[in-house]
């Protein structure tokens, strides 16, 4: 106690020497828990508004929601009703990325029962986990993560004790103790990817942050919540062979003014160099479908 | 809740290359690993040099979704860590933490912490005015710190442990008694007692 007295006077006579340096005084009091304290809060007044995955919508509720607002988005919207029936949204959590993928894909295998294709993908899994092994990673640090995803594609298949309906998969994907495992684990199948090619991946992450591949992976990948760009698109496609589809909603014209809806499909590197049995494109058109506003991704549902 | 499969895991992980990081995670009294007690060797070439720091561990309830909390239970002089509270900034105890990470890897980047202060984010004003305007006071400071306060305890337990022993429990008995109760001789006497 003495100390501290001691301390709080030392640091008393500091103040009335600088302003400045009693600015800092005061961040110093700032600890890490009340910064995680007011995350969490703001985390939590987020989840009051939507779940992590909500129910499925008719575009018009989109077209809705821009009533009144940009020209170039209504007609946009406009556009895109003759191609596409509904939208789930998902939480703009900074994990909207990989929370639309994982729903839009167990939905995937839910409705088709394509085993071929859940044999396919856990193949993949599996060289992801040697890919992390090979890497340094310890393997505690991720066979949790592994474990309850091949859990979730197991489920989705019919004919098992293990089996689910539809509305149990949307009930899972709004249980945080089985939606963040879901989206950690496709975080280290990213991440993972990213560093095994990194020099492939290098130029991008540059452009994105001017930071190594290692940094890029340790700040911007694997904490939960770091928003996802086409760096993480391309290595989640990538590593899982699973060919995906952007639509971009946003404000961008032509020069005559003429409104077209943009789109990106991300197919797997393995699928370009041959028609190899290690991704998900025989029938060409990718069948995750997302839509991309700026800042925040959700799950579309062709007609 | 806690996942103690991991967290136990992360223990034996941990302590199995004690030899080659010095780093060691031990749990802190009762039998809930939810409170730990890490030690971390103060890096070599700094004014922290043969101190052992202790580390306060406490995991929160979504561990490992949510960082560990660490604060230094032995008391330092340094930049980033305050000198009253033992308060640590670092940017991987907070929004920059992945379960990706471990106990381990945490008090690794704590132990480079202490080699690579960063004066410019500070979590003790103090400390960090004084390494920018009069560096060779604080290295003074810090050095007199690390034997003040980190290396007598650290030779106080080899004194708790020869007394012990002479008592006639098994060494290896008395050291993992010891560091359960964080080094008090009298907790650790009461204990070997009732084993």
């Amino acid at each position: 106690m003495q100390n501290q007295d001691g301390h709080v006077v030392e640091s008393g006579t500091e103040t009335i020497t600088s302003t400045k340096a009693s600015e800092i005084e005061d961040w110093a009091n700032f600890r890490d828990d009340d910064i995680l304290q007011q995350q969490s809060a703001i985390q939590a007044e987020e989840a009051g508004k939507i779940p992590f995955v909500g129910d499925k919508e008719p575009l018009s509720s989109l077209a809705a929601e821009y009533k009144s607002g940009n020209p170039i988005l209504v007609e946009k919207i406009n556009v895109l009703t003759e191609q596409y029936a509904a939208i789930r949204r998902t939480r703009g959590d900074g994990n909207c990325f990989f929370r639309s993928f994982m729903f839009a894909y167990l939905e995937h295998i839910l409705q088709t029962q394509d085993r071929a294709e859940v044999d396919r993908i856990t193949a993949n899994v599996e060289q992801c986990r040697k890919t992390l092994l090979s890497l340094g990673y310890a393997e505690f640090t991720f066979e949790d993560f592994f474990a309850l995803f091949l859990e979730q594609l197991e489920s989705v298949l019919s004919g098992t004790e293990a089996s689910i309906s539809h509305d149990e998969l949307v009930q899972r994907s709004r249980d945080q103790s089985i939606s963040d495992y879901v989206v950690m684990f496709f975080r280290f199948i990213t991440s993972g990817e990213i560093r095994k090619r990194s020099e492939f991946f290098e130029p991008f992450v540059q452009g994105l942050t001017n930071t190594s591949v290692e940094q890029f992976c340790k700040s911007s990948v694997e904490p939960m919540g770091e928003e996802s760009d086409h760096v993480h698109i391309t290595a989640l496609s990538d590593a899982l062979g699973v060919p995906i589809r952007i639509v971009y909603l946003d404000r961008s014209c032509d020069d005559k003014g003429s409104v077209s809806v943009n789109h990106h499909d991300f197919t797997p590197a393995a699928c370009q160099v041959t028609n190899a049995n290690s991704c998900a494109t025989q029938a060409a058109k990718p069948f995750i479908n997302l839509l991309y506003r700026p800042g925040h991704y959700d799950i579309l549902y062709p007609k | 809740m806690v996942d103690f499969a991991r967290v136990q895991k992360e223990l034996q992980e941990c302590n199995r290359d004690f030899e080659v990081s010095g780093i060691r995670v031990v749990p802190n009294g009762e039998a809930n690993l939810a409170h730990l007690l890490g030690t971390i060797p103060g890096p070599l070439g700094t004014p922290y040099e043969g101190g052992t720091f202790k580390i306060d561990i406490t995991l929160p309830d979504g561990y490992p979704f949510e960082p560990p909390k660490m604060r230094f239970a032995t008391k330092v002089w340094h930049p980033n860590i305050s000198s009253q509270s033992g308060a640590i900034c670092l940017d991987i105890l907070k929004d920059q933490w992945s379960p990706a990470l471990t106990l381990k890897t945490a008090l690794l980047s704590v132990q480079a912490l202490l080699s690579a202060p960063e004066p410019d984010d500070p979590q003790d004003a103090v400390v960090a005015q004084q390494y920018l305007r009069d560096y060779q006071t604080f290295v003074g400071t810090a050095r007199y710190w690390t034997e003040a306060f980190a290396m007598i305890s650290s030779l106080g337990v080899e004194e708790k442990v020869q007394k012990l022993v002479e008592m006639g429990f098994p060494e290896a008995l008395v050291r993992s008694t010891l560091e359960s109760v964080g080094g008090d001789e009298n907790l650790a006497l009461e204990k070997l007692c009732s084993t």
